[in-house]
């Protein structure tokens, strides 16, 4: 139970990353982007190839960093991977996204999303193959932090959720203290006064993928970090990405943070009261019991 | 646009010499596997290898086989699709696959049965097939070389209570055949006198299967039954690991490949047992896993690579045997002839295929000793098979044990 | 000759079958703005209602009530309604997204029931045994075939006709002011959420009938039929038909369908052996790009959506025609 606690956790703080910029761009663009999940497949492969990149160079880069199976390779990976799904983000808006959103509405948005999902994920398999992936062969142990009830912890998994955590709060810092983050929230909260107060919108949406990207490749990399990487890791994630940002309420960064720790804790002690093979459905499950309950999230605005 | 001209034109040419060498006459059979998934290719490539075997040895009735491969995408409307064609356009009487039951059963129910075309698939392991089967709803013309799962099963509760092994937790892929298998295995430990003391379904596609691990550990039972497949096997196997749980594992032949045991790591599979129905103890199988190397370069470490080989060789023999001209039925009827164990033991080589084509052009049975050793079908198309443990070993499987086809069978005697 | 008419036959079916879906999902969409991302849910709604309705009975399932045709396939299409109705009232007040979401939520729940309520659906093994219509009585394979043809070509011809009626009627003028300017149809003292309920409602039926017609061609549904690769397709035959084009959806449909099946027909013939693995890999790219590409140039699709309304002033008619839809512009 605790061990499930525990567990749900760490998958929440993943959701969570990846929830965050899913709720931006969906808040601001007004669509939901099948395609996002995706973002978190490309930032986990990018850091792959970068990791093997910089331990064929630097070979002293090899050593893990205290007990986690992260070495200094992948630690720097893992920034490059942040930095190009921000910026792979950013292109796939201005090829397709940007030109159909000139064109027509936001939902032809959400269908373009999902075929923009499907090129990405299959491309990814095409560069990578179908075989699941490691960054790491060893595996890294557990350690007991009670007996009775067992309650065990992996090294990586604390490190995971106190990237995670970090990663949130220097996001926070960034949306409450810099002018910057006021003028995302102004574009976010109402886009055409904001472009009246010259904040600069195409920057500003640039912006959102920008961070989203960088976020999910960050969620991604953490997740193939406790697990492995697959071509289809992210559409995994899509179902409980989404979720999160209907429990926060769309558009809310901080409800799509609470709403990405109560998915993952969710889906954590789902066992706990249904079969296993249900499992998959309990993001759904959340999704209803929210629409009963609180239609627009625990932070979310009333609009239509 | 230049290079692939010349590709096609090549190719073109290479078809042109490939056909004025062989006989005059073709014999085409249709093969529906998923050839755009990793488990599926090999599949294919194993099927069509049996076909170049079988044309070296002197063909259908003198005829060159010629095997149209169409991929199903794992996804029944497009294999049904491609089943249709192949028995409409290209009018083949012999349809080899598909792998998924999902798959196979549309195209046996709205293919196969109603065109009378014979069906052999090397891997779906759906009770279903029986069932319709025993209501006559295949008419006879449906076969499959992959064992029910109940051998495996029945394999994995004598290796527990042989190993002295008092409580297991199964995990299982959450479909068809694992929902099977899980079953089977529940009963044939209970039989044992195994306890189970979970049974957990591990669903495709899922972020975590942390809480489906930490659920079994909970558990605490003396060894995990593993009936899954390679990809979330390393998922599950390698967080069960981290999470301190034994490693005394009995897995099917699933898990049988190199990507398995290289992403979990040797040193922590020393006590893995595995079962399978194939490779029995004779030569036919350690000569197929020589040739299957040589061929390929590689050891025939994937699920259902012998079952394919098998399949393949025992419908083209039929085929044989019922002629060219044959229908989908006259080439069913003449399965039994292929594989009668009175008859002259053959093997899958060139030479034993040779004489096999020799023998039944003569109207003389034989006894198929295939990659999967000496293949007998039941009424409803269903083969049992002897069981072998194996386990994983430094340049990839290693055998452990021998389990003739009597002691199975005693055993799945003794559990009703 | 008789293989290619036989084929064709099958092709067409199939074909027939999927254009029943698509234009169920141009009443929710092309028709009325309203996204569904969960298709397959609805079909296999449809599917599983009229094999558990219809089906032969088996030890420890329910089920197999071996009730006519007729009432198993209406049963389905009901439970596809049902589903529908529940999802529409949860989520039609709220913004567009939670429609789409919810949706996609709704088909990862469905198979989610089929692959473990063994009890009900079969679980993974799937449902079978149905006896489909008139197979015994006309005995001949290929001319059952034909006459499954003209069974799915009848009802297709039926919803088709329905729609084009009730896009015509002043019931479909007011579903596209809802499209096209909520705000203005309230005004007018019209009630927009029941009325895109009832489409949602309707669409979400006509996709449960397709699927009651798919389970019974096949004789045979498992939960590898519900699997969101349906949704996609579904979606893309609209998408290239041309949305709000009920022609356009059927066009949609066996061109799509066409080029799925063919280029796997001409990929395995033809692409090089290594690429043969991923020769499914190709072509769900290739009809990505389709997708993103159609909606980029073309967004109306082959057969764009025709105007019933006669509008003064060129420039907003053609504004109009080259939208697929409404909704705020952001840039």
């Amino acid at each position: 139970m605790i061990q499930n606690l525990l567990d749900g956790v760490l998958t929440g703080a993943i959701v969570s990353l990846g929830a965050i910029g899913l709720t931006m761009a969906m808040h601001m663009l007004r669509f939901a982007n099948f395609s996002y999940a995706e973002l978190m497949a490309i930032g986990a492969y990018v850091a792959l190839v970068f990791d093997r990149l910089f331990e064929a160079l630097i070979p002293a880069a090899r050593a893990a960093i205290g007990p986690l199976s992260l070495n200094w390779a992948l630690a720097a990976a893992l920034v490059v991977a942040m930095a190009a799904t921000g910026l792979s983000a950013v292109a796939i808006d201005r090829l397709v996204f940007r030109r159909i959103r000139q064109r027509a509405g936001p939902l032809s948005m959400v269908f373009a999303s999902f075929g923009v999902a499907l090129i990405l994920r299959n491309l990814i398999t095409l560069i990578f193959g179908l075989k699941a992936q490691l960054y790491s062969q060893e595996i890294a142990f557990a350690v007991i932090l009670s007996r009775d009830p067992l309650i065990l912890i992996k090294p990586d998994q604390v490190f995971v959720l106190a990237a995670a955590l970090a990663l949130m709060l220097i996001f926070h810092l960034v949306l409450t203290r810099t002018t910057f983050g006021f003028a995302l929230r102004a574009v976010a909260e109402n886009p055409a006064l904001a472009q009246v107060a010259g904040v600069r919108l195409s920057a500003m949406v640039a912006a959102v993928w920008m961070i989203g990207g960088a976020l999910s490749a960050a969620a991604g990399v953490f997740y193939a970090l406790t697990n492995h990487l697959a071509p289809t890791m992210g559409h995994n994630f899509l179902l409980p990405v989404f979720a999160a940002t209907i429990v926060g309420g769309i558009g809310s960064v901080h409800g799509a943070v609470l709403g990405g720790f109560i998915v993952g804790i969710a889906s954590g002690l789902a066992l706990q009261i249904m079969p296993s093979g249900y499992v998959p459905a309990m993001p759904f499950l959340i999704i209803l019991a929210v629409l009963l309950l609180r239609p627009h999230g625990l932070f979310g605005e009333e609009q239509a | 646009m230049r290079p692939k001209a010349l590709m096609l034109a090549a190719a073109a040419l290479a078809a042109l010499a490939g056909a004025a060498r062989a006989q005059e006459c073709t014999v085409k059979v249709g093969v529906v596997m998923p050839t755009s998934v990793d488990w599926g290719k090999p599949l294919a490539a194993t099927t069509q290898w049996v076909a170049e075997l079988i044309n070296e040895a002197g063909g259908v009735d003198g005829c060159r086989v010629e095997t149209i491969l169409r991929d199903t995408q794992v996804d029944p409307k497009v294999g049904v699709d491609a089943a249709r064609a192949l028995v409409d356009l290209d009018k083949v009487q012999l349809l080899l696959g598909a792998v998924s039951s999902g798959v196979s059963m549309p195209i046996l129910t709205s293919v196969a049965v109603p065109a009378g075309v014979m069906q052999m698939s090397c891997c779906s392991s759906s009770t279903r097939f029986t069932d319709l089967a025993r209501e006559g709803g295949t008419r006879g013309l449906w076969f499959r070389t992959f064992a029910t799962s109940n051998v495996q099963a029945a394999l994995a509760a004598m290796a527990a209570r042989d190993r002295g092994i008092g409580t297991v937790t199964i995990l299982y892929k959450n479909d068809d055949w694992g929902q099977d298998i899980a079953k089977l295995v529940e009963r044939a430990m209970a039989g044992a006198g195994v306890e189970v003391l979970g049974s957990i379904a591990i669903t495709d596609g899922q972020p975590s299967y942390r809480a489906e691990v930490a659920e079994a550990l909970g558990k605490g039972a003396d060894a995990l039954y593993l009936a899954l497949y390679p990809k979330e096997g390393i998922s599950v196997v390698r967080e069960w690991i981290s999470l301190g749980g034994t490693t005394r594992f009995i897995g099917t032949n699933s898990l049988k490949s190199d990507e398995f045991r290289e992403a979990v790591g040797l040193k922590h599979l020393s006590e893995f047992v595995g079962t399978d129905t194939a490779s029995p103890r004779v030569p036919s199988a350690a000569n197929f896993v020589e040739a299957y190397k040589a061929r390929f370069g590689t050891p025939p470490n994937g699920p259902g690579l012998a079952n394919a080989f098998d399949a393949a060789a025992i419908a083209l023999l039929a085929y044989h045997a019922a002629g060219r001209d044959a229908k989908g039925a006259d080439i069913a009827a003449k399965v039994a002839m292929v594989t009668d164990p009175q008859g002259e033991k053959v093997e899958g080589t060139p030479e034993g295929l040779r004489r096999a084509i020799e023998l039944l052009s003569q109207g003389k049975s034989v006894s198929f000793q295939g990659a999967t050793g000496a293949v007998v079908f039941d009424r409803w198309g269903d083969v049992s098979a002897p069981g072998v443990y194996w386990t994983f070993a430094e340049d990839g499987i290693r055998e452990l044990g021998y389990v003739p086809l009597e002691e199975v069978d005693a055993f799945v005697a003794s559990l009703n | 000759m008789i293989g290619v008419v036989s084929y064709l036959a099958f092709f067409l079916t199939m074909a027939g079958i999927l254009a029943i879906a698509v234009l169920g999902l141009n009443l929710q969409w092309g028709n009325t703005g309203l996204f569904n991302g969960g298709v397959v849910a609805f079909f296999g709604a449809g599917a599983y209602g009229l094999m558990i309705l219809g089906g032969r009975p088996e030890a420890g399932q329910f089920g197999g009530f071996q009730l006519p045709f007729p009432v198993a396939l209406a049963g389905g299409v009901l439970l596809a309604a049902l589903i529908a109705w529940a999802v529409g009232i949860l989520t039609l007040r709220l913004r567009h997204d939670y429609l789409a979401i919810a949706t996609f939520g709704v088909a990862v729940a469905f198979e989610s029931v089929t692959r473990n309520a063994e009890w009900l659906t079969g679980g993974a093994k799937g449902l079978r045994g149905f006896h489909r219509p008139l197979e015994a009585a006309i005995g001949d394979p290929f001319l059952f075939s034909l006459a499954f043809l003209a069974m799915v070509l009848a009802f297709l011809a039926a919803v088709y006709l329905g729609l084009e009626r009730l896009v015509r009627s002043p019931y479909g003028r007011l579903l596209r002011a809802i499209r096209e300017d909520e705000t203005a149809a309230r005004s007018l003292g019209k009630n927009p959420a029941r009325l895109r309920l009832a489409a949602f409602v309707l669409g979400s039926a006509v996709m449960g009938l397709a699927g009651g017609l798919y389970a019974s061609f096949y004789a045979f549904i498992s939960p590898q039929d519900m699997a969101p690769i349906l949704t996609f397709q579904i979606w893309a035959m609209l998408i290239v038909g041309g949305a709000g084009n009920n022609r356009g959806a059927i066009l949609g449909a066996v061109l799509i369908w066409a080029a799925w099946t063919g280029s796997g027909f001409l990929l395995a013939r033809h692409a090089p052996a290594e690429f043969q693995l991923y020769t499914g890999t190709i072509q769900y790219i290739m009809i990505g790009l389709v997708i993103v590409g159609m909606l980029m140039w073309r967004p109306q699709g082959l057969l764009p959506e025709r105007l019933a309304i006669s509008q003064t002033g060129g420039e907003a008619a053609r504004r109009s025609a080259s939208r697929d839809l409404t909704g705020r512009e952001t840039e």
